[in-house]
């Protein structure tokens, strides 16, 4: 293991001194802001006015939402329970874009169901579920405590708003929220992706160049193999933490400059509000960032950031490892440099799947293939991320624990098979690389 | 100090080494030897561990060979390499590092080897800096750096001009007068008969000769005398007469020659002396042992042969 260690540091040194290794840290956070930015932004483009209408058979918001107007959303409210099939066909709700249904769980579940005729943009999706969510709070710092809104707000839980199709309202699309998840998975693959690569180049090179036979002088050849995987992989670990810090800077700055917190009262003196209210291009410029401020509430209070990025953390470690394998056998097994990147067809391939997998997870988050693909290793780093971030249904939260004990035992077998992989072709040099030749490695203890 | 018993090894049903077994004693240079494919870097890296043998033991001062002993052994493959964008130093300490040396001991034993080939400027260089032979130096340095008991070459003169084959060669000599086993694989037969001690020769995975240079090259003489002379060849010739034969000639200009004789009857090397002694000016004149060039050819000639006949 110490052997292993000396390789994983010489590795991670080297990748820490590549121009690639810092070009990605600058770029890729700037990329991920960018998008964060333009989704935004885009989806500011197709704003239009939405009436929707609420059913509360209990009465609980009081046929109460927004304290004033909002020139964007208008409420209705029913007192009674209206069935899907009505509110699509029945010509008494047309003007409704969308029907928004309370029951009375809701302050316990804290879930509402909003069917829409249209999918909602972004933008207006976030704002009925800020608006909806600003009011539930209330009802529940009414009912169970004696804060102010304020101090509530500091401890609040979000409330999950499952946006349904009304006329196939069994389709589960896409929930905010999952989409999150899909990110979070993407940038999984594209760290495997990235650095799986990085492996199989390292150790092309080693064979190319010749040092292996002086490394395996002293080292075993697992023991090598380990080696390069761990210290790449602390490299894309190291990769990962800058990408947090820079984006968790970028959203600062972001929410400073571009989405001021108008909405937070405690941000804002009455003098100053009054003084700006005064102030038409100031108001104007205050309705602009009210608007910015819903999708801020998202990025910052609505994602549990901690928790996503726990797990993340552990599917990005275990899942690289599975993967990372792979292209360390590659790379071992190949006869020339250029010999392994034909076969890393293959593996992309499975990548892709991977990335179908959390998108068809994203918009069927209960069909039994979504299970399926949750559980089979090449795909359940994303998967799980995209079911974690739509929340697992209640009591069937250690289905993850599920997923991610078969990935780490798929991992430990891939090794263990890799090695064999690794230990009977590292020194094979010139070859044309073939399924039989595989086999045949594979069987060779 | 390390003793290998009837090795055998096959890769996919084609035998690489067949029952070979060698002794290397304490303190000598032992030439391993054979043309390619021979089963030479198989056997050498079964020393080392990277390859498991199918048959056959090795053991290491005694002992069965195992992972530990590893530190003890030096090893320079003929297939080597260096990352191109590390420096000389960090090199040194990796490689130290792996063979279980602290840093300190790198430090140490660094500085004396840079110091001794004069490289102190190389320290900091990245080794996509430095000429091939450059590299091959500092390739030696990382392979005795933790002062190994055993130390195995393949192939350790090739790339290098001759004056850092004769650095090479002077540094292997002097590590066998502080009690080192080395054992190098060439395909450079003058080194070989300079430095080797003992050689073994291998022939399509078979141990075919082992025993003493000067032993192998005596016992494969064949009574020729070389005689170094000014003077009328004819003059050389006609005094042989009939008890000598000119087998071949040197022409070295200025009516000097080399020529090589063959005794005749009960004629010796003294005899020889005496008729040409007032026919010539001689200058030199010596025993022709055969070079383990000539050995080396021979004993494959005859291995291929006898594998014909069979």
């Amino acid at each position: 293991m110490k052997n292993s260690w000396i390789i994983a540091l010489r590795e991670l040194k080297e990748r820490m001194r590549s121009k690639s290794f810092i070009a990605m840290a600058i770029v890729g956070p700037l990329l991920v802001l960018g998008i964060t930015y333009m989704l935004f932004a885009l989806g500011g483009k197709n704003k239009t006015h939405w009436n929707v209408l609420i059913t509360d058979p209990n009465a609980i918001m009081q046929a109460k939402i927004m304290a004033q107007e909002d020139a964007t959303v208008s409420y209705d409210f029913a007192n009674d329970y209206i069935e899907i099939e009505d509110f699509a066909n029945n010509p008494r709700f047309q003007k409704y874009d969308a029907m928004l249904e309370v029951n009375e769980k809701i302050l316990n579940n804290k879930t509402a169901f909003l069917f829409y005729r249209e999918k909602p943009s972004m933008q207006m999706a976030t704002r009925v579920q800020y608006q909806f969510e600003r009011r539930l709070e209330e009802l529940m710092i009414a009912q169970f405590t004696s804060l102010s809104v304020s101090d509530f707000r500091k401890i609040k839980q979000p409330i999950n708003v499952a946006m349904r199709n009304v006329y196939d309202p069994r389709n589960e699309a896409s929930d905010m929220s999952g989409w999150v998840g899909f990110f979070f998975g993407c940038v999984i693959l594209l760290f495997i992706f990235l650095f799986g690569m990085t492996i199989l180049r390292s150790i092309s090179k080693e064979k190319s160049n010749r040092i292996v036979e002086v490394l395996l002088a002293s080292v075993k050849p697992r023991q090598l193999m380990l080696g390069k995987i761990m210290g790449i992989g602390i490299a894309a670990f190291l990769q990962f933490a800058l990408w947090i810090l820079f984006v968790g800077i970028g959203l600062y700055v972001m929410r400073e400059t571009l989405f001021p917190d108008l909405l937070d009262a405690s941000k804002m003196d009455v003098v100053q509000m009054t003084e700006a209210m005064k102030n038409q291009t100031l108001q104007e410029q205050m309705l602009s960032a009210k608007e910015y401020n819903q999708f801020v509430e998202l990025i910052y209070e609505r994602i549990r950031f901690g928790n996503m990025l726990g797990y993340f953390a552990l599917f990005l470690a275990v899942g690289y490892l599975f993967y990372g394998t792979f292209f360390a056998a590659l790379g071992a097994v190949s006869g020339s440099e250029s010999d392994g990147q034909q076969f890393v067809i293959p593996l992309i391939a499975l990548l892709f799947l991977a990335l179908y997998a959390g998108h068809y997870a994203l918009n069927n988050p209960t069909a039994e293939l979504t299970s399926w693909f949750s559980y089979i290793p090449f795909t359940s780093p994303v998967v799980c991320m995209v079911k974690l971030a739509q929340g697992y249904p209640e009591g069937q939260g250690y289905l993850i624990y599920v997923s991610f004990l078969i990935l780490l035992v798929s991992a430990m077998l891939v090794l263990w098979v890799a090695g064999r992989l690794y230990k009977n072709g590292i020194l094979q040099f010139g070859h044309r690389l073939g399924f039989k030749q595989l086999f045949k490695w594979i069987s060779r203890a | 100090m390390l003793k290998l018993e009837a090795i055998s090894k096959s890769f996919y049903q084609k035998l690489a080494l067949d029952e070979v077994s060698l002794n290397l004693e304490e303190g000598e240079i032992f030439g391993l030897l054979g043309p390619n494919g021979a089963g030479k870097t198989t056997l050498i890296r079964i020393i080392n561990r990277i390859v498991e043998q199918d048959k056959g033991v090795v053991r290491f001062k005694n002992e069965l060979m195992n992972d530990k002993h590893l530190a003890q052994i030096g090893y320079l493959p003929e297939e080597r390499g260096l990352y191109r964008t590390m420096t000389v130093y960090d090199h040194a300490l990796f490689l130290g590092r792996l063979r279980g040396m602290s840093k300190n001991d790198v430090n140490t034993n660094f500085n004396y080897w840079v110091d001794k080939f004069e490289i102190g400027d190389w320290r900091k260089k990245r080794i996509e800096e430095l000429s091939k032979g450059m590299a091959q130096k500092v390739q030696f340095i990382c392979t005795v750096l933790h002062q190994p008991q055993l130390l195995i070459l393949d192939e350790p003169f090739s790339g290098f001009d001759p004056i850092n084959v004769e650095l090479i060669q002077q540094e292997l000599k002097e590590m066998k007068t502080q009690g080192k086993t080395i054992m190098l694989s060439s395909h450079n037969m003058k080194s070989v008969e300079e430095i080797c001690d003992r050689v073994a020769l291998i022939h399509q995975s078979k141990k075919i000769l082992e025993g003493r240079v000067s032993q192998i090259r005596e016992s494969r003489k064949d009574g020729n005398f070389a005689v170094r002379f000014s003077g009328s060849m004819i003059a050389f010739v006609n005094a042989l007469w009939t008890g000598f034969e000119l087998v071949d000639k040197e022409v070295l200009g200025d009516n000097r020659f080399v020529a090589y004789v063959k005794m005749r009857g009960e004629n010796n090397f003294q005899d020889l002396l005496q008729v040409l002694l007032g026919q010539i000016q001689i200058e030199a004149a010596w025993e022709v042992l055969p070079s383990m060039q000539e050995v080396f050819i021979q004993e494959i000639n005859h291995s291929n042969q006898t594998q014909d006949e069979k």
